[in-house]
């Protein structure tokens, strides 16, 4: 098999085993559901609607803010009882519309179905941003971004992310293998909203019966099947642009720097239900996994679900949680709360006990290098995390700290357990305030 | 011998005729004054005053561009040398010294999760703001410790940043660098400060921290008019500098312990003792 | 030629003037902090060395050895060699402010600097020719440079690392030089001399 993969990253166990093989299911509506406007990258949505009202599924709650920005749709039908400021994944209170669903869960009467060939590519992005989509994979761009190149960048490849490189999470793997319908429909409508032919599906070889079902159901498409190797973070954009083409993206760009844009499979999905059936982005296949969970499982959630509820649906807690995680443990957000809602993004939830947990008090750098050799960017973690302990912001600047994309290889291969990405991140954030004050 | 004496002052009166003549011709006009202040500035080159060191200090003040008054680690001293050397009248200054407005160090505060990370308080603050559970006491990761120029903050065993107030020279510079605010600024005549820095309600305090201020108003019932209690927290009344006789007696009134009194240095009968001196 | 450039190379490498000679060891502690500085300071000693083994030369063959007063070789050196480098700052203050900034606060350093006097009075010693004497300054003045920023590169990437408290500052400033100087120690016998 042709095996394509970047330079840089590395393969921790893949752990996927808890929850490959369990069909996608449908998680029941929890007893409220808190639905906060902040859920992607860039400008908070602004909420529309007022306490005491009803709502129907899919209705606008809160109305988008610019242009890198989406609205918030309501995830059932029900009443809003509060607007209040809830513990947020981020980790602090921010404002949420909490809706007490009415159980019948009925869709907004507005929402019309479309035919994707009826339409041209503007129309079709309008659609899609209506719809709140935002990339599925967990970070949260708004897909209509990314899909509206600026005057004079030609794209000619899309590639779909089916790689799912984070460990323990299988939601992308259980999309590709039970929905591959609608994801090929959605890769087709981008391919007309983007006017392109060429869409390759890259895919790591630890899911072959996911490759052995998009290879068949792909080829009367002319979708192309990128068999992939397994490594980490193959499917952060730049690193899956280089695996699968071969191009690179340069210092500060885009992937639209080099003629690709990237969509996760799940993203794909969302888009097809959009435009054929109407739907926006009110609910997500997400992984409840981990040593800690009873019956580990993929569930197909309302937005605003909380943690707690879809832990409920599992099986519950095997044992005292020492350690949660929302999306995967290498880039995924460690949790204070089980009430936190899950949002857009969250592509997992996770659940160590102390015992699975490596603990090590960190010592000091020993100078192996290891953190260099697998850093996907090439640069020099530990250099810059120096600087970044010393404050020193031109220096790290210089070692183009700005360019780490944080997947975390350094951290879990440092025999030191230096807090690396931490530390880039820390001095990354100082980077940005003083440019901002120049 | 006359070889010797001839040829080595020839060389020298040589040497000194090019240089004098280069001096006169090159000369390069500095203010005299410039050099007087420099002399009489602290040279910690610490940068309260906003420029890079004491040199570029003493040039902005001959120059007119910096206030002479901006040397705060100089105190009134300087002031007044620098204002000598301007032929100015000096200012009145009220010496100012920093205090840290918490005593939640890791016994009396809650944590909210277990923080293992970088080791400074502006990173662990952009984590979901901060690993303890009061929103605005110090985390004691340190980060003004390693920023103080003149060595005057410690962290006690517990983690808590305590402020010597003999080589605080106020210079503000932990104060511009703490995530929380938790350091403030306080005339340094006064010696009674309530050492809290959060605005929540009492209830809520007191479910997080067992020495922060719950806002009860005792303080100032006991001396009128010291205290100034504003969204549930007490301060000094630092506007009425010379009212603030007996404010002692409200040490002992607080009943959650969190007006200290400095006059001693380190409060008696607190967790404020450092003990990490040699902490590397 | 090749005289010539194993003059440059033995002053460069084999008897460099810090790592071997151990002259001018108060600037290489000194100023050796940042890269940038070192470099600066290194740039000012190549040029005051290189002027003053120049003047040296002339005040040895035209007046020194005629009136016999060979003895007095020292004092008259760091005479020169002193009113030289004042001259030189004035000079640079007055004309060049912007070269003075980053070069003109280490001309002071080199007025008593023991390794300018040590390259007047070597080459006097190994009674060079005028060429000879003017491409060991040069040579002796890369030397110094090379070690500075090898220093200073090493310096700033100690100040990364975390040394035990006793040995911060100049104690493991002064365990690296006498390392660094004994990686030098490798080019011995490269070339006689």
């Amino acid at each position: 098999m042709n095996l394509k993969t970047f330079a840089g990253g590395l393969h921790p166990p893949d752990s996927k085993h808890y929850s490959a093989n369990k069909p996608i299911e449908r998680c029941p509506l929890p007893d409220e559901l808190v639905i906060p406007p902040a859920q992607h990258i860039g400008a908070p949505a602004e909420i529309c609607i007022n306490v005491g009202d009803q709502v129907k599924k899919g209705q606008v709650i809160a109305t988008a803010k610019g242009f890198v920005s989406v609205p918030v749709h309501a995830s059932t039908s029900g009443m809003v009882v509060a607007i209040e400021p809830r513990l947020h994944p981020m980790g602090k209170p921010l404002p949420a519309v909490v809706i007490k669903p009415d159980g019948k869960d009925q869709w907004e009467d507005s929402l019309q179905q479309h035919d994707p060939d009826q339409l041209n590519a503007d129309e079709l992005k309008k659609l899609i941003c209506a719809a709140g989509i935002v990339g599925m994979g967990g970070a949260t761009f708004p897909a209509h971004v990314k899909l509206s190149p600026p005057e004079g960048k030609k794209i000619d490849t899309l590639i779909l992310n089916g790689v799912e490189c984070e460990p323990f999470l299988t939601a992308d793997h259980r999309m590709m293998l039970e929905e591959s319908e609608r994801i090929i429909d959605g890769i087709n409508i981008l391919r007309k909203i983007l006017g392109l032919e060429t869409a390759i599906i890259g895919i790591e070889v630890n899911k072959p019966d996911a490759i052995e079902k998009l290879t068949r159901d792909c080829a009367p498409h002319g979708i192309q099947v990128q068999p992939l190797k397994v490594q980490y973070p193959q499917g952060a954009e730049k690193q899956l642009i280089d695996a699968c083409t071969g191009r690179q993206v340069p210092t500060g760009g885009l992937p639209m720097d080099c003629g690709v844009v990237v969509q996760n499979v799940g993203t794909c999905a969302a888009i097809s239900d959009t435009i054929r059936l109407g739907r926006p982005l009110v609910e997500r296949v997400a992984t409840v996994t981990g040593p800690g969970i009873r019956e580990p499982k993929n569930l197909l959630i309302a937005i605003g679900t909380s943690l707690q509820h879809m832990l409920d649906q599992c099986g519950g807690l095997d044992g005292e949680p020492a350690k949660i995680i929302m999306g995967g443990p290498m880039m995924g957000q460690t949790q204070l709360s089980l009430q936190v809602p899950a949002i857009r993004g969250t592509s997992g939830l996770l659940i160590f006990r102390e015992q699975d947990l490596p603990r090590k008090n960190f010592g000091p750098c020993i100078r192996c290098g290891r953190c260099v050799s697998v850093c996907p960017i090439h640069l020099q973690p530990t250099t810059i995390a120096a600087y970044a302990r010393l404050d020193m912001i031109d220096e790290a600047e210089n070692n183009n700290a700005l360019d780490c994309i944080e997947c975390g290889c350094c951290t879990y291969i440092c025999p030191a357990t230096l807090p690396l990405v931490q530390s880039i991140r820390h001095i990354k954030g100082s980077i940005l305030a003083k440019r901002r004050k120049i | 011998m006359f070889a010797a004496i001839l040829s080595l002052g020839g060389i020298g009166l040589v040497a000194a005729t090019a240089l004098g003549v280069a001096a006169k011709k090159f000369a390069v006009e500095i203010d005299p004054r410039e050099l007087a202040i420099l002399e009489v500035l602290p040279g910690a080159n610490c940068g309260a005053c906003g420029y890079p060191g004491c040199s570029g200090y003493a040039k902005g003040v001959a120059e007119g561009k910096a206030l002479p008054t901006a040397c705060s680690p100089g105190g009134a001293e300087v002031i007044e040398a620098i204002a000598s050397v301007l032929g100015i009248e000096a200012v009145t200054f009220e010496p100012q010294v920093a205090v840290v407005a918490c005593q939640g160090d890791n016994q009396k505060a809650k944590v909210k999760y277990r923080y293992l990370g970088l080791t400074d308080c502006n990173a662990a603050q952009k984590l979901a703001d901060g690993p303890k559970t009061c929103p605005s006491g110090c985390l004691g990761l340190g980060t003004c410790e390693r920023t103080c120029p003149f060595d005057a903050i410690e962290m006690t065993s517990e983690n808590l940043a305590v402020i010597n107030r003999d080589k605080c020279t106020g210079c503000e510079k932990c104060v511009a660098v703490c995530p929380r605010q938790v350091i403030r600024m306080t005339p340094r005549k006064v010696t009674t400060h309530v050492l809290c820095n959060s605005h929540d309600k009492g209830a809520l305090i007191r479910g997080y921290c067992q020495i922060g201020c719950i806002g009860c108003h005792i303080c100032n019932k006991t001396v009128p008019g010291a205290f100034v209690i504003e969204n549930f927290l007490a301060h000094t009344n630092y506007e009425k500098l010379d009212e603030l006789e007996d404010i002692e007696l409200a040490v002992t009134k607080c009943p959650t312990k969190c007006i200290r009194d400095f006059s001693s240095g380190y409060p008696a009968g607190s967790s404020f003792v450092p003990t990490r001196n040699d902490a590397a | 030629m090749v005289e010539l450039l194993l003059i440059l190379v033995s002053a460069v490498f084999v008897n460099n003037f810090v790592l071997a000679r151990f002259l001018g060891i108060c600037p290489f502690l000194g100023v050796s902090k940042k890269v940038e500085t070192a470099l600066g300071m290194g740039m000012a000693v190549i040029f005051v060395m290189t002027v003053a083994s120049v003047v040296t030369w002339f005040i040895q063959y035209l007046i020194l050895i005629p009136f016999s007063i060979e003895y007095l070789q020292t004092i008259a050196f760091i005479l020169v060699i002193a009113s030289l480098v004042q001259l030189v700052e004035m000079v640079v203050q007055k004309t060049s402010p912007v070269l003075y900034q980053s070069l003109g606060i280490f001309l002071p350093l080199i007025t008593t600097n023991c390794a300018v006097l040590g390259v007047a009075v070597l080459n006097i010693q190994k009674n060079y020719s005028f060429i000879e004497s003017v491409v060991f300054a040069l040579g002796a003045g890369l030397g110094f440079t090379l070690a500075m920023v090898l220093f200073a590169g090493l310096r700033e990437r100690i100040d990364l690392s975390p040394v035990p408290k006793s040995f911060r500052g100049t104690a493991i400033a002064l365990v690296t030089a006498g390392l660094l100087s004994l990686a030098f120690m490798g080019f011995a016998g490269l070339v006689k001399g």
